[in-house]
């Protein structure tokens, strides 16, 4: 394999979409707003808005007495129950939309014939165009959990004298966010030779946060808790899935998709 | 001598449709033109032919290699394809340099190996320039400048003058004679008459996905003129008695005419009648006739 062949693609690709603020925009600028409104609305709830009422909604492990405390349990919950899971779709999101923009793009801006022309592998190809995608989703996932854990952990301290984050559960749902980023990738490979459009593909690969969106509902109805164990058999499932998403979709792509 | 291009009962569908139908073909060294109708699949073709698309049976290879399968192949062919391909966010020099990278030429390898090129197609002031605010027809110059990053042994040409002005497609048909010239293996698609007649080549005819026929500019003429109606334009008006000796003249712009159409069937009864015309002291300043179209032409009996 030629290297160099994929790290032209993927150059290009991530050219092409910071290129295009109609693309970055968006992917950067909504979770760098959540990364700071939500803490910021979780902590007021907690212990201005309604201390004592938003306790009763939600299934905490302890159910402490103290006003005080229940106002850093919930804070705390909702930081990484509820955020994280949350924050844990940015890496769908964002892979979904520039590996649209990369695998479908060139055929909706027909420039796939003068790509495919040249002496390049359908790996080397795969490889650049999957990069491209990568290294800006996990990138935009680690600043986007660093800043929302920063500004958890600045309000937290600020108001009950003690960091919150990170978890161990926190840092495994960073942990799980690359094997997202790769099962998100791998369906618009999948489905790039049956769409038309970039949307299409993006629409399509975009359903993978449902499930994960649901991890949020499910704790606080106390449907799953989101441990340490909870966390390592979503991680392991998650590289199986992807092992077999990547390969189908490895042994499905044909050149053409592109054209 | 073993033919750079072989292809041997090629069909490809797309869904329900056929765009190639059993093509069999060999490409001999120079020009190949491709000529044809709008969908013919002449593009389809150039696109087996190049790897882009998988045959749906039959086989194509290419300096013996399949192109689809085997990328090493590709790096001694260039495809000039009917959309020009370049990225609209670059600029000319940075897709240069980015199409150059797969043939191994780095930083500005790209820019100094076209550079001869583009200066033949008054290219250089848009060296900066991002493609997206270019014409057409710039994008096309540099689209055929790209072509040549490789030095080819197999170019593969869709309608390479399709957007150019007359001075740069006197360019890019040179250029392509050269190469032919050169040893090279071209095959160029056109669905202009004219075209053929300048590059004065082998001829492939290709329609609705069938390689209709083989020929020759003179092959082409020979069908192209059978009961077209030719017309000519005089200096100065000519007695009625002098044009009696004509046959088929099928109107005239009066007693004395400056105009006269002529229904011609064979290109050698136009030397007959501009003969007989000068010999009876006309001066012939055209002689002009409407190109029919190429879906109506009939060769070898099948159209």
């Amino acid at each position: 394999m030629n290297l160099q062949n994929a790290s032209a693609v993927a150059m290009k690709d991530l050219r092409e979409v910071f290129s295009n603020i109609g693309i970055y925009g968006p992917m950067f600028g909504v979770p760098l707003f959540f990364a700071i409104v939500l803490p910021v609305l979780t902590l007021y709830i907690a212990t201005n808005a309604a201390p004592a009422a938003v306790i009763k909604l939600v299934q905490l492990p302890v159910q402490p007495s103290d006003i005080y405390l229940k106002s850093l349990a919930f804070t705390l919950f909702f930081a990484v129950n509820v955020l994280g899971p949350i924050f844990m779709t940015m890496p769908i999101f964002t892979a979904s939309v520039i590996a649209a923009d990369s695998f479908v793009g060139e055929k909706e801006r027909k420039t796939g014939e003068a790509l495919l022309s040249m002496p390049i592998s359908n790996n080397e190809l795969l490889l650049g165009k999957l990069l491209a995608s990568f290294i800006p989703a996990v990138v935009l996932t680690l600043g986007v959990f660093a800043l929302y854990g920063g500004v958890v952990d600045y309000l937290a301290y600020g108001q009950f004298h003690v960091y919150l984050l990170p978890t161990v559960p926190w840092l495994m749902m960073l942990a799980a966010s690359p094997l997202l980023a790769i099962a998100a990738m791998g369906i618009v490979v999948f489905v790039s030779s049956n769409v038309k459009s970039i949307k299409e593909a993006q629409q399509i690969s975009s359903l993978l946060v449902l499930p994960v969106l649901l991890m949020p509902f499910a704790s606080i109805f106390g449907a799953a808790k989101i441990t340490f164990s909870f966390m390592l058999y979503l991680i392991i499932g998650l590289a199986v899935a992807d092992l077999l998403i990547i390969y189908i979709a490895a042994k499905r792509f044909k050149r053409e998709a592109m054209l | 001598m073993q033919s750079d291009i072989a292809v041997r009962n090629l069909v490809k569908r797309f869904g329900k449709n056929t765009a190639l139908k059993d093509i069999t073909l060999t490409s001999k060294k120079g020009i190949n033109i491709i000529l044809g109708p709008n969908g013919a699949g002449k593009s389809t073709l150039l696109k087996c032919i190049d790897g882009l698309y998988r045959p749906s049976s039959g086989y194509v290879s290419v300096l013996n290699a399949n192109p689809y399968t085997d990328a090493h192949a590709r790096s001694k062919i260039s495809l000039l394809a009917d959309v020009y391909g370049l990225y609209d966010f670059m600029s000319v020099k940075d897709n240069l340099r980015f199409f150059g990278n797969f043939y191994g030429l780095r930083g500005d390898e790209a820019i100094r190996k076209t550079a001869e090129m583009m200066g033949e197609l008054d290219l250089k002031q848009y060296l900066d320039a991002k493609v997206e605010a270019l014409s057409r027809g710039t994008k096309q110059k540099v689209a055929f400048c790209r072509s040549m990053l490789n030095e080819a042994q197999v170019l593969l040409l869709d309608e390479p003058t399709a957007f150019l002005d007359a001075n740069a497609s006197d360019v890019v048909r040179s250029h392509v004679q050269e190469m032919a010239h050169d040893g090279k293996t071209v095959m160029f698609v056109t669905q202009r008459l004219d075209e053929v007649t300048r590059l004065n080549s082998r001829i492939l005819v290709l329609r609705e996905g069938r390689l209709a026929a083989e020929t020759d500019a003179e092959g082409i003429y020979s069908t192209v003129f059978k009961g077209v109606d030719v017309s000519v334009r005089l200096a100065r008006p000519i007695g009625e008695k002098a044009i009696e000796g004509i046959r088929n003249i099928v109107w005239k712009n009066g007693k004395r005419p400056t105009l006269i159409k002529v229904r011609i069937n064979g290109y050698g009864e136009v030397n007959k009648v501009l003969k007989a015309l000068i010999d009876c002291g006309a001066y012939v300043v055209s002689v002009d006739y409407a190109e029919p179209a190429l879906e109506k032409l009939v060769f070898g009996g099948r159209k």
